[in-house]
C-alpha cells in the first residue's frame, strides 16, 4: 500500500477537533486519547518532531488543568476533561504534520482541491522558509557568538540575547523574503497565471483510509463512545 | 546609485559587465530584468525596453541569477527546486523532470534530484541556482558573478555549462564578474561601469582592453595578465592582538610566543544531519579525521572543492562548532581561567571571552550583520569585550577609522550595513573582525566580490595582523589570496585532508 498523501493527512489532523468538543470527562477523554494513538500512531514517521510538538500540547494541557482545578471549583474529573481535550485535538497533529511534506501539499491543494495556485505557491514557499529559519536563527546565533554578544552572562544577558537574536533573524527573514521575491519573479513567477506541477497528485486506498480513520474520531466521543459502553 | 545609464544590447549578444565593487552592478542586472521594484528603495526614472516593450510587463523572458544564491532557494529539494521555474511556464510533468535531470547532468551537479537542499555547501547553492536559471531556456539570462563562491575547476565546468546552455540558442546573456579573464574568449563585448555609476567603457573586449587598459585598472577590473595587486598593507599598529587582561597583570607577554599554535584541532569529525519533512534525511560527514593548526603570525590557508567542508573547518577552529569526536585546543596561555585552571576548547568558552581571542567572518556576510550603522557595526565587539569604554575608547576609535579608510568604508560610516553592496558588506565584516584585536583570524572567502583595490585592501589587512602577531585561518577558492599570504597550504576533499 502506497503512504497516505498529504491531504488526508492534513484531514486526520483537522477532523479531531469536531470531536473534542464531546470529550466531557476524563474517562472518554482518556479512551479517546487511547484510540487517536492506535488510530494514527502508525503513521507518524518522524518521533522527535512528535515528541517536542506533544510537549508543547501537553504544557497548554497542564496550564488548562490546573486554572480550571484552581478556579473552576476543584473539580478533578472536570479538569482532567478540559485538559484531555487540548490533548485530543493536539496530538492528531503532532503525530501527523511531520510527515507532510510541504512541495507535496501544494501539489494536492492546486491539482486535487484546485485551489488558486499563485496562493498555494506563495505559502509552499513560505513553509518551506519557515524550516529555513531553524538554519538561519543557528548562523546569526554563531556570528553573535563570535562578536560577544552572544547570550551566556546571566539571566537578564541571556534573555536580552534571546530578543535581539530573534529581531536579527527577523530583519535576515524580511531581506531574504525580498531576494525570494525577485528570485522567485525571475525563474517567471510573476507571469504565471497557469501552472503546472512537478509533482502528482494521487488518491490512493491509504488516503480514503486515513481520511476513514479521521471521520471515526470526529464522531469517537459523541456517538462511539456512548455506544461501546 | 546609477547614473544616466544608456545600453543598447542586440539580440543573441554575449556582453561581460565589469567595474568596482559598490558601482552599482547588481542593481542595474536587476532593473535590466524588470525587477527593481520588488526588491529596492529608492527612485527610478527611465525605462528598459524588451523588443520594444516595457520589460516589466514581459516577465518570464528574462532570467536572472542574484548574488545571493541562499535566497533563491524555493523547495526543499534539489530537483523540485531546479523544476520551479519549469512549473511556471507551464511545461508539462515528464518534459519537466526530463529537462531538469538535464541541467543537472550539463552543470555536473553532485547529487540526485531528491538530495536536500538544506544540505548543500555555499558554492552548491550557487551552483543549483544556476541550474534553476539555465533550465528555462530564457531569451535573456543575467548572471550576477556566478562563479563567485566557486573554486576553479567547478566554476569551469559551470562557465561550460553556461556556454553549452546559451551558445546554440542564441541566448542574450549579460555577466556580472570581477575577473574577466576566463569570459573573455566567450564575450562578444565589455561594458565597464565606473565608480559613481556611469559607464566608462564600452566595446569589443580585445578592443576595450587594448585601448584602456589603465582605466580599467584604476576601476579596480581584474584586467587579464595584469599580476594580482600588492596587498595594501595598513599600519600594524591598528591591527595589532589586543593584550588580554590576565596576562598584562601577570607579565606574561604574547609577542614572546613566535611561530607557535594558538589553536590546535587534531583528529576532528564533524557530522550533521539535514532533515526532509516524513523523517527522511541524510547524514552528512562534514569533516572526518582532519588536522589543522593556527600559528602566530602564519596563516593556514584551506581550500577546495564547494562543499569540501571550508566552512566547516573554519567554524570549528573560531569555537563557534563543536566537533563530534577529537579535539580543539588552545595554546594553554590563552586560555581563560575557569577556578584554578584554564579552558582550553573554544568552543566552551564564553561569547565575549570567544570574542577577545578569536574573531570570525562569516561566508554569508548578510548574517553576521550585528548593528544599524556601519561604524556601530565595527565597534560592536569592542563594546561587548569592554575595550570601548574609558581609557580604551580613544585607541579603539583610531584602529576603527584607519581600518573603515583602508577598506573603503569611510564615506558609508552612518549608512546601514543592509544598504551596502554584496562586496562592501564582506568587508565591513573583515573591518568588524579586526577592530578589537583578536589573536586569532577565521575568514570565510573574504575576498569575493571584491575589485582589485578593495581585494588589495583586504588581503592587506590580514597580511598585516598577521605581521602584528595574529594567527590567520581562510577558506578561500581565491588562490591569489592564499598566495599573497604566503599560507600554510591545507586542501580539503569530501570532508578529509587531500
Amino acid at each position: 500500500m502506497s503512504s497516505p498523501g498529504p491531504l488526508s493527512l492534513l484531514a486526520a489532523c483537522l477532523l479531531p477537533v469536531l470531536g473534542a468538543f464531546a470529550v466531557d470527562s476524563a474517562r472518554v477523554g482518556l479512551w479517546g486519547v487511547g484510540v487517536e494513538l492506535v488510530a494514527l500512531g502508525w503513521l507518524a514517521r518522524d518521533p522527535r518532531r512528535s515528541v517536542k510538538l506533544l510537549a508543547f500540547g501537553i504544557l497548554a494541557a497542564i496550564s488548562i488543568f490546573v486554572s480550571t482545578y484552581l478556579y473552576g471549583g476543584r473539580h478533578l474529573d472536570e479538569s482532567a476533561a478540559a485538559a484531555l481535550r487540548i490533548v485530543y485535538i493536539v496530538l492528531p497533529a503532532a503525530l501527523l504534520t511531520p510527515v507532510i511534506q510541504p512541495a507535496e501539499l501544494g501539489d494536492h491543494l492546486a491539482q486535487r482541491l484546485h485551489l488558486p495556485s499563485r496562493p498555494v505557491v506563495a505559502a509552499v514557499v513560505a513553509l518551506q522558509r519557515i524550516e529555513s529559519i531553524g538554519e538561519q536563527w543557528r548562523q546569526v546565533q554563531q556570528a553573535r557568538r563570535a562578536r560577544g554578544l552572544g547570550p551566556d552572562n546571566g539571566v537578564v544577558r541571556r534573555f536580552t540575547g534571546l530578543a535581539s537574536t530573534a529581531f536579527a533573524v527577523l530583519v535576515v527573514s524580511m531581506r531574504h523574503t525580498a531576494s525570494t521575491a525577485v528570485a522567485m519573479d525571475a525563474r517567471g513567477f510573476a507571469a504565471a497565471t497557469q501552472r503546472t506541477w512537478a509533482g502528482p497528485a494521487p488518491w490512493g486506498w491509504s488516503d480514503s483510509i486515513v481520511l476513514g480513520l479521521g471521520i471515526g474520531l470526529s464522531l469517537f466521543p459523541w456517538f462511539l463512545f456512548p455506544w461501546f459502553f | 546609485m546609477l547614473t544616466q545609464v544608456s545600453l543598447s544590447i542586440p539580440a543573441g549578444q554575449r556582453v561581460l559587465l565589469a567595474g568596482p565593487s559598490g558601482a552599482g552592478k547588481s542593481t542595474l542586472l536587476r532593473a535590466m530584468a524588470g525587477l527593481l521594484l520588488t526588491a529596492d528603495q529608492g527612485d527610478f526614472s527611465g525605462q528598459v525596453l524588451l523588443d520594444g516593450d516595457d520589460v516589466a510587463e514581459t516577465p518570464g523572458r528574462v532570467g536572472l541569477l542574484q548574488q545571493d544564491p541562499l535566497a533563491g532557494v524555493v523547495a526543499e529539494t534539489v530537483g523540485r527546486d531546479v523544476a520551479f521555474g519549469l512549473e511556471n511556464l507551464s511545461v508539462q510533468r515528464d518534459e519537466i523532470w526530463r529537462r531538469v535531470a538535464g541541467v543537472l547532468a550539463a552543470t555536473a551537479f553532485p547529487y540526485p534530484s531528491g538530495h536536500p537542499t538544506a544540505a548543500l555547501s555555499g558554492g552548491e547553492t550557487q551552483r543549483l541556482a544556476l541550474a534553476g536559471s539555465l533550465v528555462l531556456g530564457a531569451e535573456v539570462l543575467l548572471l550576477d558573478e556566478p562563479t563567485s563562491m566557486l573554486d576553479v575547476s567547478s566554476a569551469q565546468v559551470v562557465r561550460d555549462a553556461v556556454r553549452r546552455e546559451t551558445v546554440h540558442r542564441g541566448t542574450t546573456l549579460v555577466v556580472v564578474e570581477h575577473h574577466l579573464g576566463p569570459w573573455l574568449d566567450f564575450a562578444d563585448r565589455l561594458v565597464v561601469l565606473g565608480r559613481g555609476g556611469r559607464i566608462v567603457a564600452d566595446g569589443r573586449p580585445d578592443e576595450v582592453l587594448r585601448r584602456e587598459r589603465t582605466t580599467l585598472a584604476s576601476e579596480g577590473v581584474w584586467v587579464p595578465g595584469l599580476p594580482a595587486p600588492e596587498p595594501n598593507r595598513i599600519d600594524e599598529g591598528v591591527v595589532e592582538p589586543w593584550p588580554l587582561e590576565p596576562f598584562t597583570s601577570t607579565g606574561v607577554r604574547l609577542g614572546n610566543t613566535g611561530g607557535a599554535a594558538i589553536v590546535t584541532a587534531s583528529g576532528i569529525q564533524v557530522r550533521r544531519q539535514a532533515h526532509l519533512t516524513g523523517g527522511r534525511g541524510t547524514q552528512i560527514i562534514a569533516l572526518d579525521d582532519v588536522d589543522a593548526a593556527l600559528h602566530r603570525g602564519r596563516t593556514l590557508g584551506v581550500t577546495g572543492a564547494s562543499g569540501s567542508g571550508k566552512s566547516t573547518l573554519i567554524a570549528v577552529l573560531a569555537g563557534l562548532l563543536e566537533p563530534n569526536s577529537g579535539d580543539v585546543m588552545c595554546a594553554e596561555h590563552l586560555g581563560p581561567l575557569r577556578r584554578r585552571r584554564r579552558e582550553p576548547r573554544p568552543w566552551k568558552w564564553r561569547s565575549a571571552e570567544l570574542a577577545a581571542r578569536l574573531a570570525w567572518v562569516p561566508q554569508m556576510a548578510e548574517s553576521g550583520v550585528v548593528s544599524s550603522t556601519v561604524f556601530d557595526e565595527v565597534m560592536a565587539t569592542s563594546r561587548a569585550v569592554g575595550r570601548g569604554e574609558g581609557s580604551d575608547v580613544a585607541r579603539t576609535h583610531r584602529r576603527a577609522d584607519a581600518i573603515l579608510e583602508t577598506l573603503g568604508l569611510s564615506h558609508l560610516r552612518d549608512a546601514s550595513p543592509y544598504h551596502l553592496s554584496g562586496g562592501e558588506q564582506r568587508r565591513l565584516m573583515v573591518a568588524a573582525a579586526l577592530v578589537h584585536g583578536p589573536h586569532g583570524l577565521l575568514l570565510d572567502e573574504p575576498t569575493v566580490g571584491q575589485d582589485r583595490a578593495t581585494w588589495a585592501a583586504v588581503v592587506g589587512c590580514i597580511a598585516s595582523a598577521q605581521s602584528a602577531g595574529a594567527a590567520a585561518g581562510l577558506a578561500s577558492h581565491d588562490l591569489e589570496a592564499v598566495t599573497a599570504l604566503d599560507a600554510d597550504p591545507l586542501r580539503l576533499e569530501h570532508g578529509r585532508i587531500g
